[in-house]
């Protein structure tokens, strides 16, 4: 049932995101064009300069819409499909309501891998007039050669635990939005608010918390000195740290929508 | 086994409401079931708990012995008093998501419902009047070969020639093994269809009987003795 839902989310979230891939394309190319046309002088003189004018604010505009649609795609889609009137739809699906969460979190999470690798694949296109490919990993492979031996192990480690860390992140803030709209929609009329005001209420106990947690634990962080210290103590205790969060978010936002649903 | 629904003790609460109180009865298969109240009776309430919506703050429901959840959701087919599809798709795109989620539901069906009524497949959600949605929903749900139907104010909102087509879809579309539970205060309309009726006031079943018996007992239509038992 998860991958029907997946495949359902996807057809719902596509249809706003993709027509936005598909300017930034269109803008891409375009200032490429022109770019290259700039090479020969003069084309674009006196009237005719607005052209690249028009051409590069509307690739920074499409850039802005990317990170803006796909932001809206995660809270939106969230709050509309599960709290609202549509809400009587999805709830009634032979489903349980983690696989509504499950499948809301892992689309969102596409559409935001999706959108940094276009932004990336776009300036990268733009912006890099040839590509070596034999260059890119040949420097890669000197940064590699450049590690001692005996440090190896540990930098392939940092490497692991900061994608494990990044992923982490982003589960997180997803995460914290979902929360965020579960309790809101335990208010009457005023779901909206509330979800905002759960939202800051959350961030707010996360910086006490967070400060408690600098000063108790600022004595074990200062006696870092190495390398091993961040890949054996650093980014364990941060992973640690966002999976209970995690846990914390979803399992209360399950709880809230199988137990506490209020539907107007 | 007839029965497809087992309330017992049945109680929720809102804030410092409550909305129904210690509720227990039945539900039989091959029956049409009134669920006649006036307005915050507590009707949809209790649709809500039998479809896992709302949990019970006291007692027990359950549907073919289950508690209600995935399973049971499997095999009712409910009608929320609230148009509930999403705006943006298409009528076919409606058919699509409910072909995909219940087994039971059969395409053809809907679509010769569709045709009888005239709606274009192709049309957006939001281009329809709140009647014609009123219409694709129900198509929808009684498309369904389900256990239970659960119709929570079907014909509120639609015109009266609408109205008698409904009712006769609901009479032909359900199968001897399946109850309808229909709830409304539209009761002159929709009393030549029910089997039974279940009164509740209040947060309480005052009544539930069957209508031959009350026509029989009382020697008065459900619509009077609705009349007089919920007189303001």
């Amino acid at each position: 049932m998860l991958k029907k839902l997946l495949k359902h989310e996807l057809k719902a979230t596509s249809r706003y995101i993709t027509p936005i891939f598909l300017i930034l394309f269109l803008f891409t190319i375009l200032n490429k064009i022109i770019l290259g046309l700039d090479i020969f002088k003069g084309m674009f003189k006196g009237a005719l300069k607005i052209i690249p004018g028009i051409a590069i604010t509307g690739y920074v505009l499409s850039l802005i819409a990317i990170v803006v649609v796909t932001f809206v795609i995660l809270v939106v889609r969230f709050y509309k499909n599960l709290t609202s009137e549509e809400g009587y739809l999805m709830f009634t699906l032979p489903v349980k309501s983690n696989q509504l969460v499950n499948s809301k979190l892992l689309i969102a999470m596409f559409w935001t891998v999706l959108s940094i690798l276009a932004v990336i694949l776009s300036l990268f296109l733009l912006f890099m007039n040839e590509f070596d490919p034999s260059l890119f990993f040949g420097s890669i492979r000197e940064i590699w050669e450049g590690i001692p031996q005996a440090s190896r192990g540990n930098a392939v480690l940092l490497a692991v635990e900061i994608i494990v860390t990044v992923i982490l992140t982003l589960i997180n803030s997803i995460l914290q939005i979902y929360v965020s709209i579960a309790i809101g929609q335990l208010f009457n009329g005023h779901k909206l608010i509330g979800s905002f005001g759960a939202y800051i209420g959350i961030n707010l106990v996360l910086q006490i918390l967070f400060t408690i947690a600098v000063a108790v634990t600022g004595v074990v962080f200062h006696s870092f000195n190495d390398i091993r210290d961040i890949t054996t103590l650093f980014f364990p205790i941060l992973i640690v740290v966002f999976l209970v969060i995690n846990g914390i978010y979803y399992g209360l936002t399950n709880y809230l929508l199988t137990n506490k649903l209020n539907l107007e | 086994m007839n029965t497809i629904l087992e309330c017992n003790s049945l109680t929720k609460r809102f804030s410092n409401v409550t909305a129904l109180s210690n509720v227990s009865f039945t539900l039989e298969r091959g029956r049409i079931i009134g669920l006649l109240g006036p307005n915050g009776s507590g009707k949809t309430t209790l649709i809500k708990l039998m479809n896992g919506l709302l949990v019970p703050d006291a007692g027990t429901l359950a549907i073919d012995g289950k508690k209600p959840g995935p399973e049971t959701k499997r095999i009712v087919s409910y009608l929320p008093d609230k148009t509930y599809l999403p705006e943006w798709m298409r009528i076919s795109d409606t058919i699509e998501f409910y072909q995909d989620f219940y087994e039971d539901f059969d395409a053809n069906t809907a679509m010769d419902m569709l045709k009888r009524l005239q709606l274009d497949p192709s049309r957006r959600l939001k281009a329809l009047s709140k009647g014609t949605k009123e219409k694709v929903q129900l198509i929808l749900v009684m498309s369904r070969k389900a256990d239970l139907y659960c119709l929570d104010e079907p014909i509120g909102g639609v015109d009266p020639a609408a109205r008698d087509y409904i009712l006769n879809t609901i009479i032909t579309n359900y199968n001897e093994n399946a109850a309808v539970l229909i709830s409304t205060h539209l009761i002159a309309d929709i009393e030549r269809v029910l089997d039974d009726v279940i009164f509740i006031k209040e947060g309480q079943i005052t009544l539930q009987s069957s209508v031959d018996d009350i026509r029989m007992k009382e020697g008065k239509s459900i619509d009077t003795l609705f009349r007089e038992v919920f007189k303001c």
